[in-house]
């Protein structure tokens, strides 16, 4: 069929020349402008091309002997080509195990009796951040400041993102209602240490980092970069999605997403996309873009967004829409987002994704370099770009089904597997890192699937038969096939590794109130409901919790309002909130609820241990920080049960949590740690290992059987 | 088929000369830079809305990102010659699969502009005859005359003066006349071949005027390209009589520059337009 598609269109072509070319000479010039400019296009890009090559072609050797003299001697003393690391975020050694045992993953069956299967021991909090920090930098979170996904402003006791901080430009020109600023934005990266592959990039090695979290904004390095985890929405926050709703009852607020209540004239409804604050407008006014969806039976819509018109269908989700913000005359914010039917009748429903920044025209930088996410935009269409693309806040709010969500997040990974396969066929010497969240999100909301205990499943009646977390398992063994038959060379490392593994998250510790309970936090009851911690009576407590890592003391000094003198009555505030946190126990349930309790001062080493929270926190099986914690919210208990969605969790005790590690050579390091792969990778294209990492290369085996430290000492 | 051809356009170009008239309005009163702008502005979106139709927009669209990603992997990946070169070998592929996709708006399009451009020649591509310029009038004979020439003579007119000839080039089957323009406006001169009569219009002035330096033969590329006069019969003994128009002098809308300038133009038109329109080339 194809064939002779391709026939017919030669067929075409040939007596399309021939027509052209057989008509008087006069006639040739009468073509005419709207060929013209198509002819004109064309021959414009042969030649730029021809342009481009010619100069790629004769600086080449120019560019190798500047980095020979540089003493960028690359592959040098390298013992690989080429160096490939699939990361798998919270694939889980216990269930890994169990599927391999069953002979449910057949590719990772062949890499683990072949080369190497291994738990991978994780970091101290076992959180994504820290865990992928320790992964780049090789070192212990002291050294590169990651402790949780949220730490307190020291200065207020308020929330905010450990790991990047945005501030506006500091001078402005005021015109009438507008300001236009002079300079970029402040936007800053809040961990530190180097990463591994900028180690790399200066012994002439280049690396494709793609959706590591906690590399946003990028770094320059040799290499390419798409950031991950903890790139904003266009509002700026970390995801939120907008629910558009006829239904007056449905006006309620939402934790990650927003409620507009619309109305219906006829069979139109008109609404707005919400982005964030106009930043050339003096009174930051909210970017708006108007949109109609105009119904057309039960099952679908017309969706006008400026002079852009797309058909809505009921429970399937548009392609990535681009839409824009007008915040001057002349000057736009684009974005992307996806539109999701759920009901056009009687009731109207509309989920919007959160609006992620448009990868071809980025309002902020996403990728290093900055054109590398408009590559990656024009080579496979839009994608998501926001850090957690996957929209759990949606599910867990009731506002997704479960198949709506397991869509975005198949969609996602499809779209991350594009952009990971194009750097494998691109970088035949080097380094390649591509993670995939996938794995993390669908454990954390579909654990209740195989936990039946699980407080999220009291509700119903009849639990759907369905094994999603197994399904997710073996579609990453067949993403791990195709990227072993794209790694089949005997110069190509290929790692697979997790930063952390998984378990049931059935109730959540309000670790405020059990301080609240032993005397050492006071709240002002008043206030109690209050998020942020604004409930809190500073000048009487001595500790608090916030985040999902542990608990922070009040010290003087350190804490806006502190009360606890550092020195001898902190170490003994530690150790007292130690010893008895540990003894928590679940008489509800019979369990004790922790199991370890770390003194950030033993368990870290490095310049920014006292940044970490004193205590961090070991949970047991089962349970976590209450989401009241995360945000700083004290409740009237200390045990609540967890209904939600987000029914999975890792962020307990990291000896219940081990990571996996996959290679396609046999590694003899008996325990592999997560910070040891990036002094393993400088290590094997033989670039020393800075002295600052706590990690220690591992003993891989080479191709003819002998490990890596043996033939360094030779 | 030629001769249904050739009919065809010969019907066509009765209502665009018609249509063609209607230029004389801005093309005599306004500059000539103007009004050939004014043209390839409104030809420059025409032909784009034209060009957004008949082609593949998504087609095009893909192959225009391909490109764009190849020409961005130049750069990205700069340092790996097997990048370099597999992008390049993409970009020009990509540049045929432009052409490809250009060839059916082309082929569309082929015919509208070569018409209209037939009659934009009428107005820029000479300029008429200055009362008391000469210039040289050729009438010429079917190829396969045989025997004796009949007797050609050009019949007194106010308008001109024959000042010397026929002149006869039997090599050619030609006869020309010279002649000096004397009143201006529109004339026709009478031609008295044997016992039969033609005629050949014949245009002096000042400024722009709708010139027809050729009255055609029954050919559909002479009556595409002098589309101003009613084309001899293919059974007529006169294959054509033409006057030699002087030069107009003029980069925007002289000989054969105004052409030029309608292609810039009108491209520069349309590719201004083409964000507004939507349209991808």
């Amino acid at each position: 069929m194809l064939v002779s598609q391709r026939c017919k269109n030669l067929k075409f072509l040939f007596l399309a020349i021939v027509i052209v070319l057989t008509i008087p000479t006069q006639a040739q010039a009468y073509i005419g402008p709207g060929a013209g400019f198509a002819v004109v296009g064309s021959f414009l890009v042969m030649f730029t091309a021809l342009l481009s090559a010619l100069l790629a072609l004769f600086t080449w050797p120019m560019r190798y002997l500047i980095r020979a003299i540089r003493g960028r001697h690359a592959f040098a003393r390298s013992r690989v080509k080429k160096f490939v690391i699939l990361g798998l975020d919270g694939m889980d050694y216990a269930m890994t195990e169990k599927m391999l045992s069953e002979g449910k993953l057949p590719n990772l069956v062949k890499l683990r009796d072949q080369a190497c299967f291994k738990p991978l021991a994780t970091t101290i909090p076992t959180i994504s951040p820290v865990a992928w920090s320790s992964f780049q930098t090789g070192s212990n979170p002291a050294k590169h400041n990651i402790f949780d996904f949220l730490t307190r402003d020291k200065r207020n006791y308020q929330p905010r993102l450990s790991s990047v901080d945005i501030r506006g430009p500091r001078r402005k020109i005021t015109l009438g209602k507008y300001q236009f600023p002079l300079g970029k934005a402040d936007i800053r990266l809040l961990r530190k240490g180097k990463p591994f592959w900028k180690t790399l990039g200066e012994h002439g090695i280049f690396s494709s980092v793609i959706r590591v979290p906690i590399t946003f904004p990028p770094e320059k390095f040799h290499g390419v970069q798409l950031s991950g985890m903890c790139v904003p929405d266009l509002r700026g926050t970390q995801g939120m999605f907008s629910f558009y709703t006829t239904k007056k009852e449905d006006k309620v607020e939402h934790t990650g997403g927003e409620n507009f209540y619309v109305t219906k004239n006829g069979n139109s409804v008109k609404a707005e996309l919400i982005g964030s604050t106009n930043p050339l407008r003096k009174d930051n006014s909210i970017l708006k873009c108007p949109f109609e969806v105009t119904i057309k039976d039960e099952n679908s819509a017309d969706i006008k967004i400026g002079r852009d018109s797309y058909t809505l269908e009921k429970d399937v989700y548009t392609n990535w829409i681009k839409v824009s913000f007008r915040a001057a005359p002349g000057i736009k914010v684009y974005g992307i987002c996806k539109f999701l039917l759920l009901s056009a009748a009687p009731e109207f429903e509309l989920y919007v994704t959160p609006i992620n920044i448009d990868p071809e025209k980025p309002a902020m930088p996403i990728s290093h370099p900055a054109i590398y996410s408009t590559y990656l935009a024009k080579r496979q269409g839009s994608f998501a770009t926001l850090g957690l693309a996957e929209d759990s806040w949606a599910l867990n709010e009731k506002v997704l089904i479960d198949n709506s969500f397991l869509h975005q997040c198949i969609e996602t990974d499809q779209e991350r597997e594009k952009m990971f396969f194009d750097a494998l066929d691109k970088i035949k010497h080097g380094l390649c890192v591509c993670v995939f969240d996938g794995t993390d999100r669908i454990q954390h909301t579909f654990w209740r699937d195989i936990d039946e205990e699980h407080p999220a499943n009291r509700e119903q009646e009849q639990r759907p038969q369905r094994n999603i977390i197994e399904e997710l398992y073996q579609r990453m063994d067949i993403l791990v096939g195709k990227t072993l038959a794209k790694c089949k060379g005997k110069d190509t490392i290929l790692m697979i590794i997790s930063d952390h593994g998984f378990n049931t998250f059935r109730h959540g510790v309000d670790l405020n109130r059990w301080l609240e309970e032993n005397g050492y936090l006071k709240v002002k009851d008043s206030q109690r409901n209050k998020k942020h911690l604004e409930c809190v009576d500073w000048s009487k407590s001595r500790a608090f919790a916030i985040g999902l890592a542990g608990i922070f003391l009040n010290l003087k000094g350190r804490e806006a309002q502190g009360i606890v003198e550092p020195g001898a009555e902190a170490a003994q505030l530690r150790n007292e909130i130690a010893k008895k946190l540990i003894e928590l126990n679940d008489a509800e349930h019979g369990q004790r609820a922790i199991k370890q309790v770390y003194n950030a001062m033993e368990v870290y080493q490095g310049p920014y241990k006292n940044e970490a929270p004193d205590l961090i926190v070991g949970y047991n099986r089962g349970y976590r920080a209450s989401w009241e914690t995360a945000i700083g919210q004290v409740t009237d208990k200390i045990f609540h049960d967890n209904t939600k969605a987000w029914s999975g969790d890792h962020c307990i005790d990291h000896s219940l949590v081990p990571g996996v590690l996959f290679c396609n050579r046999a590694i003899t390091t008996e325990h592999p740690r997560l910070m040891d792969i990036g002094p393993t990778v400088l290590d094997m294209f033989g670039v020393a290992v800075p002295r600052y990492m706590d990690g220690k290369p591992l003993a891989v085996t080479d191709v003819d059987g002998n490990k890596n430290r043996k033939k360094q000492a030779k | 088929m030629m001769h249904f051809l050739t009919q065809i356009i010969n019907w066509i170009n009765v209502p665009l000369n018609a249509a063609g008239k209607f230029l004389s309005i801005p093309v005599c009163s306004l500059p000539g830079w103007l009004s050939n702008t004014l043209i390839s502005a409104v030809t420059g979106v025409v032909l784009l809305i034209i060009f957004k139709y008949t082609s593949n927009q998504k087609a095009i669209g893909r192959v225009r990102d391909n490109i764009k990603a190849d020409m961005l992997a130049l750069k990205l990946f700069k340092d790996s010659i097997t990048v370099t070169l597999q992008s390049q070998g993409r970009v020009f592929k990509g540049a045929f699969q432009l052409l490809f996709h250009a060839v059916k708006p082309m082929l569309v399009m082929i015919i509208p502009v070569s018409l209209l451009l037939a009659q934009m020649g009428t107005w820029y591509q000479s300029r008429p005859l200055l009362p008391g310029e000469e210039t040289v009038v050729t009438l010429r004979f079917n190829s396969d005359i045989e025997g004796p020439w009949p007797k050609v003579d050009i019949e007194p007119t106010t308008a001109v003066d024959v000042t010397s000839g026929p002149v006869r080039i039997f090599s050619k089957k030609e006869i020309c006349w010279k002649i000096r323009a004397l009143e201006g406006g529109y004339h026709r001169i009478i031609v008295q071949v044997g016992q039969r009569q033609i005629d050949k219009e014949l245009a002096i002035g000042d400024g722009f005027m709708r010139i027809s330096p050729e009255r055609p033969r029954w050919h559909w590329a002479d009556i595409l390209l002098y589309p101003g006069e009613k084309p001899f019969g293919p059974d007529s003994v006169v294959q054509s009589i033409s006057i030699e128009y002087p030069q107009r002098p003029s980069r925007t809308s002289g000989t054969d520059w105004w052409l030029g300038y309608f292609f810039v133009a009108s491209l520069v038109f349309a590719l201004i337009f083409k964000p507004f329109l939507k349209v991808r080339i």
